[in-house]
């Protein structure tokens, strides 16, 4: 690995499943249009090595191959799509993981899926309560990790979900119970601050532990639900500190798509994040700046890294390589010190087409390339 | 001193509809089969309202995508916009985008109630409707009127949509007012609110007319709510504090939210029944509606089911009859 340049890039999250993999994991045979997309990426990215796995698949025998070996494909995939794309720090796209809450906590004992909660229209998501301690089977995306860190002389970061987001999207059943009679504001405050805690401690932490132990360095904690009680800052801080604390790696946030200034100060209290990985792109429209929000750093003398988002994966316009840079400059006039800025698009992709985020994502390269040399061009001046 | 039971806003559909509604999206259903499972599970629903002894049925509203869609999608200048967040829970709204004054469609809300409970008997049923000031709130107003000059504009429809559905025979309207409490409204705002309810109930229709706050603690509107011409007010006691209700300028009917809808931890009949006690004692309100804090569809059908057993058990702990 060689040294970062100024205006280093990273990816953040997820990326759309190719049709290929998704048949392919069923057991069902291609068809064109899976055909068509497996070579038409094979050809740009190159990550397909010729062997049995793909004779298999291009031969209708999924279902042989099974949804271990095309999972390493879909895996081996979003690795080279990110390394092609040009980034520093890449991951798989989290080729294996189908969200980002019933995986970790059915590595968990302590829990119990109650059924379908709708989020909207048809749209559902299961839900379980917390009934019991929390106890963790084993520690999850080790293998995940492993296989990453095995296919790429890049900066593997990996991406976990939060105990408090974890715990936000749980019933606290078990915590709460455990405190009679009834449920005041304050009772169930005090038991979710209990729940979240303990998540961290029980299940992030040696999940963690076991990460870094695998030589896992660099690693991103997802706290999707940092934005929804902005009285609850000080349970995302405190969940993050229980988790990390003493950990020897280097680890972001990433919230998005929250009111940020409702967090602070109390999520500043996360000591052991080095990085704010935010959605700031998403809210740069016309008439509105959206890394103004940086000046809240500055305002409580926060000088941690910023995960600077600067592609709004919302939208399917495909930023120029001359807006991103464009944002980098305002944002790094902002923060005063180019140095702290990692460049990154808000979100995961996954809501994008592959070619749209693809095309994101190279522009987003040249993008902070642009920005590097004009920065350059400043300081030698 | 009457109590009465039931719910207070949507049913949370239950795992066959959740996966019809999922297949339906998906092209491997039909819309009748689906349409046909609604009504089977209204049914269901209306059915289970009865067995635990509630006063007024719903059928549950399981339709209804969102509080304010079959509004959207059937008033005129609307269209349905962005998936939005509902308040602070993990579920959202499709935003409607207002772009000119809006004007009803008489039948269209009609036509949206749950079929069971209509043909339940409009007597019998409680008419849920989202109330004008959490409508003009929610909303992306792009009409160019002020907000409240659209909170009262709202309250005037909602008040033709009351007195058409009093001529059916609906006697009991709530309307759903989370924002009431969540951003209470002063000044010109407050009067507003006052103005379209005085629209709703100033009219010639008779009728039962309940305002349902939720999702934050309702003290710092009390001011508000206490001048509303409705005839009961409902707060959801996980976030007010059940001593407080005192401080309502006004004596009238309460209700009470008493089963939390973010948690599945069930609550204790006794701790509720506690609670209607004191404020029994306190507060002497000419009568209660118990119910739950607000719309159970933040859980799963199962154990929003569970918890809906609390009421009866309440009403039993009191040593009550049904009123």
């Amino acid at each position: 690995m060689s040294a970062l340049p100024l205006f280093p890039t990273q990816e953040i999250g997820s990326l759309a499943k190719p049709r290929w993999q998704l048949l392919g994991q069923r057991g069902e045979p291609w068809d064109e249009a899976a055909r068509a997309e497996f070579d038409e990426w094979d050809r740009r990215v190159g990550f397909a090595p010729e062997g049995p796995t793909v004779t298999s698949l291009r031969n209708g025998r999924s279902r042989e191959v099974g949804p271990g070996a095309v999972r390493d494909l879909g895996a081996l995939f979003g690795i080279r799509y990110f390394e092609r794309a040009g980034l520093d720090r890449v991951y798989d796209g989290e080729a294996r993981r189908v969200e980002m809450y019933e995986y970790p906590i059915r590595q968990m004992e302590g829990f119990e899926f109650l059924g379908h909660v709708r989020s909207f229209d048809n749209k559902y998501y299961l839900k379980a309560a917390g009934t019991g301690e929390i106890r963790l089977a084993r520690p999850y995306h080790v293998e995940e990790f492993d296989f990453v860190r095995s296919h790429t002389d890049r900066i593997p970061k990996l991406p976990v979900t939060g105990p408090y987001t974890l715990a936000d999207w749980s019933y606290n059943e078990y915590y709460l119970g455990r405190r009679p009679g009834w449920k005041s504001r304050k009772v169930r405050r005090d038991a979710q601050r209990e729940f979240v805690v303990e998540l961290a401690r029980r299940a992030l932490r040696p999940t963690l532990e076991a990460l870094i132990a695998r030589g896992c360095r660099v690693i991103q904690i997802d706290e999707s639900a940092a934005g929804t009680h902005p009285d609850e800052a000080d349970l995302v801080a405190e969940g993050f500190n229980a988790a990390t604390e003493g950990l020897d790696a280097e680890f972001s946030m990433h919230i998005c798509f929250s009111d940020y200034r409702s967090l602070f100060p109390a999520l500043l209290e996360a000591k052991r994040c080095k990085q704010w990985a935010w959605e700031f792109a998403n809210r740069d429209t016309e008439g509105r700046d959206g890394y103004q929000i940086l000046e809240m750093f500055k305002e409580y003398g926060d000088t941690r890294e910023i995960g600077l988002g600067v592609l709004d994966v919302h939208r399917d316009d495909i930023e120029t390589p001359q807006k991103v840079a464009e944002r980098i400059g305002r944002a790094a006039k902002i923060l005063g010190d180019p140095s702290r800025i990692w460049v990154n698009p808000d979100c995961g992709l996954r809501t994008r087409k592959l070619s749209v985020a693809y095309q994101k994502l190279t522009n987003m390269v040249e993008g902070a390339k642009i920005a590097r040399a004009e920065w350059a061009g400043r300081s030698s001046a | 001193m009457a109590l009465h039971t039931g719910l207070t806003g949507p049913f949370p559909r239950p795992e066959p509809l959740v996966q019809a509604t999922r297949d339906l999206d998906r092209g491997r259903t039909t819309p009748d089969a689906v349409d046909e499972l609604f009504d089977r599970t209204e049914r269901e629903v209306l059915a289970l309202e009865q067995r635990l002894g509630f006063d007024l049925v719903t059928g549950g509203y399981l339709r209804w995508a969102d509080l304010f869609r079959p509004f959207a999608e059937t008033w005129t200048g609307f269209t349905v916009g962005p998936v939005t967040r509902w308040f602070e829970t993990n579920t959202f709204y499709r935003q409607p985008i207002l772009h000119a004054p809006p004007e009803r469609v008489p039948g269209a809300i009609r036509d949206r109630l749950p079929a069971a409970a209509r043909a339940h008997g409009a007597r019998r049923t409680k008419v849920i409707l989202p109330g004008p000031y959490t409508f003009a709130g929610m909303l992306d107003n792009r009409s160019g009127e002020t907000r409240e000059g659209l909170t009262h504009r709202l309250g005037r429809l909602l008040a033709e949509e009351v007195k058409d559905l009093a001529h059916d025979g609906h006697a009991v309207f709530q309307f759903q007012e989370p924002l009431l409490v969540v951003d209470p409204p002063q000044g010109a705002a407050a009067e507003a609110v006052l103005a379209a309810y005085r629209s709703i109930t100033g009219g010639s229709v008779s009728a039962t007319t309940i305002v349902w706050t939720y999702f934050a603690d309702a003290l710092p509107a009390f001011p508000v709510l206490g001048r509303l011409p409705v005839t009961a007010i409902g707060v959801d006691l996980a976030e007010t504090d059940p001593s407080d209700l005192a401080k309502l300028p006004d004596r009238r009917p309460l209700g009470l939210g008493c089963l939390d809808p973010r948690t599945s931890l069930v609550e204790d009949a006794a701790d509720v029944a506690a609670i209607v006690r004191s404020v029994r004692e306190r507060i002497h309100p000419p009568s209660l509606w118990l119910g739950p804090g607000g719309p159970l569809d933040l859980l799963p059908y199962e154990a929003a089911t569970r918890k809906l057993h609390v009421l009866p058990a309440t009403r039993q702990a009191l040593g009550e009859e049904n009123a």
